[in-house]
């Protein structure tokens, strides 16, 4: 593939001299100002891509079932947490007030999620447990198909959306977010930070979840051996719909968060945007671990981040960053098929 | 069933002009559209050949279906022209016969599969679903922001070249080929004495030649040896490795058949649609739509995709904003009459709006929530189902059935 992806390039340096100039771009990539910038969006990165991917993981790791559904469920939660946010501030409201309609968006997204995500996992997945992995990833595909669809005639219906990006939900973010900051020397966006923030709460919360609550020890258990941990008189089937629930209510609070950011915003293509870096940063990750998913996100954060400074400013090819995304996918599961942390065997795949 | 498909467009014809025309014309699909289900269900078809019966889910199907059409589009334009040295003869050119250029991109996808498939089937189950996907979403990112295929690669590329449809039959011999096309093609008057046939008539016969030739080619290799290791595989890959077969190769072979009958039916596509985008082309949702087909169809059918799709294509044109080949909602428009139609029904919300909201070109919605019924309650598709009950094959049981009816 190496040799596909160098042609662009060379086809864009034309005739100029490339070493120097490739010299030149090292030097100022290399550079402590550059490096910090690169190196805080991409933890910025990193926490949206943990937020998208935890709920996916933890599902998968316990249930062993793919979620397609799960990009849905996120920009399902964008236009939940973006309409709350809409009609609760208002061009008077100062920065706190804004920040705590967004903490009411956060949990409106991630409660209404949640509700969703059992009663999906109740009504239609639960009846194909005992067929082969194949029908889970279906039915949650179809059910892509059908929450996409719904969303697109509620959003036509309402007239919510003339243009791809929601302007008002952008709209709502507090001053100090839409600026950028000073940090060492290097200028980041507020958001960013604010975005490295959430991604360090989530994964505070989903290991806190893991390791020091009685659900997070089944899920531990069951996805060591769920028959065992059912032996054990332990009612796996309420597990299992707990941590969907759990699984798509993150889903919709990075969705929310989603919302504030101006690459990403609320609208019915979301869906697809997440679901598949999310697929990647889980696979990366290895399967079911939760450990790998996080190393995973960083690790796809800073790529996606040096990528993005390389495409704006010495290589001519807008796909980079995407495409980078999928080469590493790819390249990992043929070096290490299992992933980084994954185990071979998980969920009977 | 290629009788049934065979006496389609005259059928429509008869009927649309008959005294029930407007149910006819709300009800039936276009023969259009039926040019866009025969190569779409072969595409179907292909996905449905390795997945569907190796048990691999090829997530990434698309990428070869892409290949197929961007090359037809391409070679049209002339970006692509190769000479063979020595010979004259030029492949991938504007000049070379569009059935040379089926092939060419059938052997491009196979060519690609090959490179995909040994390194994706060390991998199995979700991971092999998942590179798959890896590779053809790398793919899907290069074609749309490169910009040797056109000027703006995002938006797709259309045939610019020429303006003759493309001719499928015997190369160099005019009398037995007949051209194809969306927007321009052959017309056929007086055929046998009686038989006038449109651009659009022609077109579908045309491709549904080529998808039976393709069709019945499938359908020997999986009722040979070969398919019978497939299946196989599918059932228990262990003890099909014990009894002795290299799995691996047997199911990369699938795998590169299957992106060869992928890519034919992507140059059918770009040959009757004279253009493509990345989004049409090598998108997942490309190979997500051959799954739908093939779900809803009979998984592990061959025949089962082509009734998918028709359903699926069907159920889309019938929900339809454009009123052109008919559809519900120009149909309810004209029968209803202004009053039904502003009858309010919540909340301000008037009939016809509703209609406008719920029905309107959301057939995705429909066919979504049929596809989950689908694999909770009917798993094996509508031939599957109708095979199971008949105890067999459809074409071997049924003569039996009509039989015993009969007495």
């Amino acid at each position: 593939m190496s040799a596909v992806a160098a042609l662009p390039v060379a086809a864009s340096l034309g005739d100029v001299a490339v070493a120097p100039l490739l010299l030149d771009a090292l030097v100022e990539f290399l550079s402590p100002t550059t490096l910090a910038e690169v190196l805080l969006r991409g933890l910025a990165e990193a926490g949206l891509y943990v937020m998208i991917a935890a709920g996916l993981t933890l599902v998968f790791g316990l249930m062993g079932v793919l979620n397609f559904a799960h990009g849905s469920l996120t920009m399902l939660g964008a236009y939940l947490g973006g309409l709350a946010l809409v009609a609760t501030v208002s061009q008077s409201s100062g920065p706190v007030a804004r920040l705590l309609t967004f903490g009411v968006a956060l949990v409106v997204a991630f409660g209404a999620l949640a509700a969703l995500g059992g009663a999906l996992e109740v009504g239609l997945i639960r009846p194909i447990y005992d067929r082969p992995p194949l029908y889970q990833i279906l039915l949650t595909f179809g059910l892509t198909l059908m929450l996409d669809e719904l969303a697109r005639i509620v959003v036509l219906f309402y007239g919510l959306q003339p243009t791809t990006v929601w302007q008002g939900v952008l709209g709502t973010k507090p001053a100090f977010l839409a600026g950028s900051v000073g940090l060492a020397g290097a200028s980041v966006q507020g958001l960013e930070l604010f975005q490295i923030l959430f991604g360090a709460l989530t994964v505070l919360g989903v290991h806190l979840f893991l390791t020091r609550t009685r659900y997070g020890l089944f899920v531990r258990a069951g996805s060591e051996d769920g028959e065992m941990l059912s032996a054990l008189g332990v009612d796996v089937r309420r597990v299992f719909t707990v941590v969907f629930a759990l699984g798509t209510g993150i889903a919709g609070a990075a969705g929310v968060l989603l919302a504030w950011d101006p690459a990403w915003g609320a609208s019915v293509p979301l869906a697809a945007e997440t679901l598949l870096p999310a697929f990647v940063v889980v696979i990366i990750g290895g399967l079911g671990t939760f450990r790998g998913t996080v190393v995973a996100a960083l690790l796809v954060g800073f790529v996606d981040s040096t990528m993005t400074w390389w495409f704006q400013n010495y290589v001519d090819f807008t796909g980079l960053p995407e495409m980078t995304i999928f080469l590493i996918l790819v390249a990992m599961l043929v070096v290490k098929p299992q992933g980084l942390y994954g185990v071979s065997e998980v969920g009977g795949h | 069933m290629v009788l049934a498909f065979a006496a389609y467009p005259g059928l429509y014809r008869v009927l649309v002009n008959s005294p029930l025309s407007a149910e006819f014309v709300a009800l039936l699909p276009r023969v259009e559209t039926l040019v866009v289900v025969l190569f779409f269900a072969l595409f179907a078809m292909s996905f449905d050949f390795v997945s569907g019966y190796t048990g691999y889910l090829s997530f990434g199907h698309a990428a070869f279906y892409g290949t197929g059409a961007y090359l037809v589009v391409l070679a049209a334009n002339g970006v692509l022209a190769f000479t063979v040295p020595g010979t004259g003869v030029t492949l991938f050119g504007p000049e070379t016969p569009f059935m040379l250029l089926l092939v060419l991109a059938g052997v491009a996808a196979a060519a690609l599969a090959l490179a995909i498939g040994s390194v994706s089937f060390r991998l199995s189950g979700v991971y092999f679903a998942m590179i798959t996907l890896g590779f053809s979403q790398v793919l899907y990112v290069f074609v749309r922001d490169w910009d040797f295929v056109g000027s703006a690669p995002r938006d797709g590329v259309a045939v610019t070249g020429s303006l003759e449809g493309f001719e499928i039959g015997v190369p160099y011999v005019d009398s037995l080929t007949v051209s194809i096309g969306q927007l321009t093609g052959d017309s056929v008057e007086g055929l046998f004495g009686f038989v006038n046939l449109g651009p659009t008539e022609v077109s579908f016969y045309a491709v549904g030649a080529v998808v039976l030739v393709c069709y019945l080619a499938m359908q020997r290799l999986v009722h040979s040896p070969f398919g019978k290791v497939m299946i196989a595989i599918r059932e228990n890959e262990e003890r099909a490795r014990a009894v002795g077969y290299d799995t691996y190769a047997y199911k990369l072979g699938a795998f590169v058949i299957s992106g060869f009958f992928a890519g034919v039916a992507g140059a059918l596509f770009a040959g009757f649609r004279r253009s493509v985008t990345p989004e049409n082309g090598f998108y997942f949702l490309v190979a997500g739509d051959a799954l739908l087909a093939s779900i809803i169809g009979g998984f592990g059918t061959l025949a089962g995709p082509l009734y998918g799709r028709l359903f699926d294509e069907g159920v889309r044109e019938f929900l339809s904003k454009e009123g052109g080949g008919g559809g519900l909602l120009p149909y309810l428009r004209a029968n209803l009459g202004e009053g039904t139609m502003a009858t309010e029904l919540y909340n301000g919300l008037t009939f016809g709006e509703a209609i406008d909201t719920f029905l309107n070109g959301h057939a995705a919605l429909y066919v979504g929530l049929l596809f989950v019924l689908f694999v909770l309650y009917v798993p094996n598709g509508l031939l599957g189902t109708v095979r199971d009950r008949l105890g067999g094959r459809v074409a071997t049981v049924a003569p039996a059935h009509v039989r015993r009816w009969l007495k």
